[in-house]
């Protein structure tokens, strides 16, 4: 049983930039992106850098409150791609900043996946390869 | 025929690099490029990537800064002391784990297994290895972009970055154009070009951030696909006669088109994200930097071996120098060169 509901990013192979409060998340190992909505971005700050999620419950955010099924679901999300994983680090507070930055946000938590690089990853050096089977049975694009 | 693994495989980097330098007497010629603070020297046979070395890039004439140098034996078996290439022995690869490997050992390196083509590079020395089974197993892209994973390990270690963009330019002043494959980035520049505006390169520019975004020609190549190519006069202008490339494109040169020299730098002003519009009019808007973010930094990433996070980081960086925009294409080449001209005089202004 953790003590908290905090999360850490899931590996090095995860890096993400901030422009303007909007986030941008890539897997280095596979070439997945993703982007946020404003929300999510404020969200996945916050819960990246080791915020106890349970914190950010009730706060205003993407014209209402935000309630634990929709920051359940959203962090789901986040663990499926593989983008954080539960952390047993002792949680950091809430930053004082971010309610106000987050009441000022317009759009739902969501988080979207691009994978549009697949094309390029097969034809041009990079390749892709079957994991059960390893090298040399590349995948093919489907 | 050895096998190599990622446990062997900084050893076998090293060993490739210890051969290719031995063998230096050994090698049929040696092309020397004038690049934007670098001189390359390439030891290679004649054949289709000599005379690529010959004519793909654009030389640094004017650059004053004192160049460093580099040194890249391009090598095959047939060359005395020249091991044949050994093939990959574990069951699984990823370009990544690859290239974390060598990074680890202070190396940087490329395989392409259809051919058993490896490239090494020491960038602390400053030497690399291209070994291929013979003088023309090299993969088809090559020819277009020589040596291009050389260039990309070498002025990253220096914090500047071979960027995947087009570019176009007035007075010294440019946008960067940015997008994956299909985006409209060379479309873009050959109006641009044939419309009285200069470009340092439609593919792959060398991009410093010291003082501002400076964008700098490596590459001459253009690439136009053969209903592009006819939408913009070139295949009356130019009369190719030589086969598409292996993209399907045809290959031409930045000084097939352009009004003037490639100038030897652009400011950079402007990042814009090229879409095909489907009206008749282009038009510019703003687009948030995360947009922008995402058309310029994955594909650029993705497509070059090694050196993915601080790519993304420079990516990063760059973004938030700029102000971004999205470029509706319209029909008329003429009509979006004359878009981007205004805009670039609005934005300078």
């Amino acid at each position: 049983m953790r003590d908290s509901d905090a999360y850490s990013v899931a590996s090095r192979d995860i890096v993400f930039e901030s422009f303007d409060g909007e986030a941008v998340v890539l897997n280095l190992a596979n070439g997945k992106y993703f982007g946020f909505s404003d929300s999510g971005s404020r969200v996945w700050q916050a819960l990246s850098s080791g915020v106890d999620a349970r914190t950010l419950i009730g706060l205003n955010a993407g014209g209402s409150t935000l309630g634990a099924a929709e920051l359940e679901h959203f962090i789901s999300q986040l663990l499926e791609l593989g983008l954080l994983v539960p952390s047993e680090a002792a949680a950091r507070p809430l930053p004082g900043e971010l309610p106000a930055e987050l009441a000022a946000t317009s759009e739902p938590l969501t988080v979207s996946t691009h994978d549009d690089l697949a094309d390029l990853i097969i034809v041009d050096p990079i390749h892709e390869v079957e994991e059960p089977l390893g090298w040399p049975a590349v995948k093919q694009a489907s | 025929m050895p096998r190599v693994t990622l446990e062997t495989l900084p050893d076998y980097a090293r060993y490739l690099i210890t051969a290719a330098e031995e063998a230096a007497t050994h090698y049929p010629a040696t092309r020397t490029v004038r690049l934007p603070r670098l001189e390359l020297t390439a030891h290679v046979a004649p054949g289709v990537l000599a005379d690529a070395l010959g004519d793909a890039f654009v030389e640094a004439e004017d650059d004053l800064a004192e160049p460093s140098t580099c040194r890249i034996f391009t090598v095959h078996p047939g060359i005395g002391g020249i091991p044949e290439p050994a093939q990959w022995g574990d069951a699984h690869f990823t370009e990544y784990g690859f290239a974390e490997r060598l990074a680890g050992a202070g190396l940087r390196g490329h395989y392409f297994h259809d051919l058993d083509f490896w490239q090494v590079y020491d960038p602390e020395r400053h030497i690399g290895v291209q070994l291929m089974t013979s003088p023309d197993a090299f993969p088809p892209w090559e020819p277009t972009a020589p040596l291009r994973a050389f260039l990309h390990w070498e002025y990253a270690a220096r914090g500047m970055r071979l960027t995947h963009a087009g570019t176009l330019g007035a007075n010294g002043k440019g946008v960067l154009l940015a997008g994956a494959g299909g985006a409209g980035k060379s479309g873009t520049v050959a109006a641009g070009l044939l419309n009285g505006l200069d470009s340092v390169g439609d593919d792959y520019v060398l991009i410093d951030l010291a003082g501002g975004v400076t964008a700098r020609p490596l590459f001459s190549t253009l690439k136009q696909d053969p209903q592009g190519f006819a939408r913009l006069g070139l295949k009356q202008r130019l009369r190719i006669e030589s086969p598409l490339n292996w993209q399907g494109k045809h290959t031409f040169h930045i000084a097939d088109i352009a009004p003037r020299p490639v100038p030897a730098a652009l400011d950079i002003v402007a990042l814009v994200v090229p879409h095909i519009g489907g009206g008749e009019m282009s038009s510019i808007v703003p687009v948030s930097r995360r947009d922008a973010m995402i058309a310029l930094a994955p594909s650029g990433i993705m497509q070059m071996p090694g050196e993915r996070e601080s790519g993304f980081r420079f990516f990063g960086d760059l973004t938030r120098q700029l102000p971004s925009y999205r470029l509706s294409l319209g029909t008329h080449p003429e009509e979006i060169a004359g878009t981007l001209a205004d805009f670039l005089t609005r934005v300078v202004s």
